[in-house]
């Protein structure tokens, strides 16, 4: 399971702008593990080329 | 009154005159203030809207103008959904004093189909996170067992719904939000297809899987209050321009050789459910069996990697959404919403993009194993309802949800109520039908209800106040 630092988490809550407290940096470096294991999952051989959902197809609406 | 109908029962009644809008409403006012002191549905009961609505119907009946089948029906809209004049908190502090000048588009066209506004109906926190205890407002508590938790974030409409304070009402559904609640309620609810129904005026949870729908003691009731919420509205960025049919055409019509695919491993090896869940989906399709449905199994992708990609997007459009108030009010959030808010910051652009990218390869996977299917069936709910206070905190990624699937792939989806299992709480399956296709999932929601007796009766706690009236 993937763990998370000290450094490395007050990095990421400065960088987000967010005041956790020490309960809740225990928290959040426990649950770190699942996030990490999910980013993993979504992680696939697709190439460079494969588009995410959502990207605009642009329409008659669009022409006006 | 002493039974507690349906909308389409009350409809019926009230068209021909034999129910006085008024004297339902004064009968569901009157239970939200025997039982809402245990069940906490409300966040805010409106009584004064509500009888003003119910006279405005009865005027209309009389008049022979009758605004169509929901004209004096009783209803709760969740707090996260805007309302004119009246407050709508999202069950926040920070939005505490927050009366809007206009109504969300679902209130707005509830209301010109002549609904009867009972109140505002408890949620999650920006319908994130709960049950939370650390809130102005109370969760809500489950009819079948005040002990127990409704699950979320629709929670108040759950509750309302099932111990009959209204008929129907507005749920909103982010990962599971509607059906979740209608599972452990023991009533139905529909998370339409994404971008039917719009999402104007609503608070956002996460942009791109934002669902609103309905949730009704029937799939037949969340027909009728489909067919007043569908639409396109360009006020929603993502609603759809597509025809709206009639969603009760096909009731009733059977569902003789409909195919429906059962997901088999989502809810027997990836997420294995409970004894009385698993029973209940058993029992649910020997039913669909013998009504005439064919029924095979559906492989897909592990459930994990359904919930992987909607859980990272959930995560980081929140953060998006609320991250100015995150920055300068967190304290002022839930712990639970707390907890969420800063996970967000755990996953990086980067992680984001890639579950977006995931997210379309996974919504082919489903078009391309639904393509000679209606319909595909899994759980809703790994259990019964748990106890309020037993829900676990920090939880994102544990376990992976039955219902985030199809707000990753925008599918329609309903919960309906597939029997009681331990502790006689509530199980329910999940019917799930392709884009659009809400007539037909609800057509065999309505087929699986009428054929089974999960209908007849209503929580404990409500039926015994019937009783006494």
């Amino acid at each position: 399971m993937a763990e998370i630092d000290d450094a490395t988490l007050d990095y990421l809550l400065a960088r987000a702008g967010l005041a956790a407290t020490d309960a809740q940096k225990t928290g959040l470096k426990a649950a770190y593990a699942h996030v990490a294991a999910m980013a993993d999952r979504v992680r696939k051989p697709r190439g460079r080329v494969a588009e995410p959902a959502l990207t605009y197809g642009f329409g008659e609406d669009d022409l006006g | 009154m002493s039974a507690i109908p349906t909308i389409a029962e009350a409809a019926k009644l009230i068209a021909a005159r034999k129910l006085s809008p008024v004297e339902l409403t004064r009968a569901c006012l009157d239970r939200v203030r025997r039982l809402d002191r245990a069940l906490h549905a409300f966040v805010l009961v409106t009584e004064e809207r509500a009888l003003s609505d119910a006279r405005a119907a009865e005027a209309a009946i009389m008049a022979g103008q009758p605004a169509g089948p929901l004209c004096g029906i009783p209803i709760g809209l969740k707090d996260i959904v805007d309302t004119k004049d009246i407050a709508t908190t999202c069950q926040s502090r920070i939005l505490r004093d927050n009366v809007p000048d206009a109504d969300a588009a679902c209130a707005m066209k509830l209301a010109r189909a002549g609904t009867v506004l009972i109140g505002k109906t408890t949620t999650h926190e920006f319908a994130d996170g709960g049950p939370s205890f650390d809130l102005p407002w109370p969760p809500a508590r489950n009819p079948w067992n005040t002990a127990h938790f409704t699950a979320g974030s629709s929670s108040g409409t759950g509750a309302g719904v099932a111990a009959g304070l209204i008929l129907g009402g507005i749920g909103t559904d982010t990962g599971g939000s509607i059906r979740g609640p209608a599972a452990l309620c023991g009533i139905a609810g529909i998370k339409p297809t994404y971008g039917l129904v719009s999402r104007a005026g609503v608070a956002p949870a996460a942009f791109t899987l934002d669902h609103i729908g309905p949730m009704a003691w029937t799939a037949e009731d969340c027909a009728l209050m489909l067919q007043a919420l569908a639409g396109h509205d360009p006020h929603d960025p993502a609603s759809a321009s597509w025809p709206v049919p009639d969603y009760t055409a096909q009731l009733g019509a059977g569902i003789k050789g409909m195919r429906i695919g059962v997901i088999h491993h989502f809810h027997e090896v990836d997420h294995k459910v409970s004894e009385g869940t698993q029973r209940g989906i058993d029992a649910a399709v020997t039913t669909l069996r013998e009504l005439g449905a064919a029924v095979s199994e559906v492989m897909l992708s592990p459930l994990a990697e359904w919930h992987a990609c909607g859980t990272l997007i959930s995560l980081t459009e929140r953060a998006a959404a609320y991250e100015e108030w995150a920055r300068t009010r967190l304290g002022d959030f839930s712990a639970r919403v707390q907890q969420r808010l800063l996970l967000g910051a755990m996953v990086s652009g980067v992680d984001y993009v890639q579950a977006v990218r995931r997210r379309r390869e996974l919504r082919e996977e489903l078009r391309a194993a639904m393509a000679k299917l209606d319909a595909v069936l899994t759980a809703v709910q790994p259990n019964e309802a748990p106890k309020i206070d037993q829900v676990p905190e920090w939880d994102v990624g544990h376990k992976p949800s039955f219902t985030m699937p199809f707000n990753v792939a925008g599918y329609p989806a309903i919960s309906v109520c597939s029997g009681f299992g331990e502790g006689g709480l509530p199980v329910a399956i999940q019917l799930v039908g392709k884009p659009f296709q809400e007539a037909t999932v609800l057509r065999i929601a309505d087929a699986f209800e009428k054929a089974t007796a999960f209908r007849v009766g209503r929580p404990v706690l409500a039926s015994e106040l019937a009783t006494a009236q």
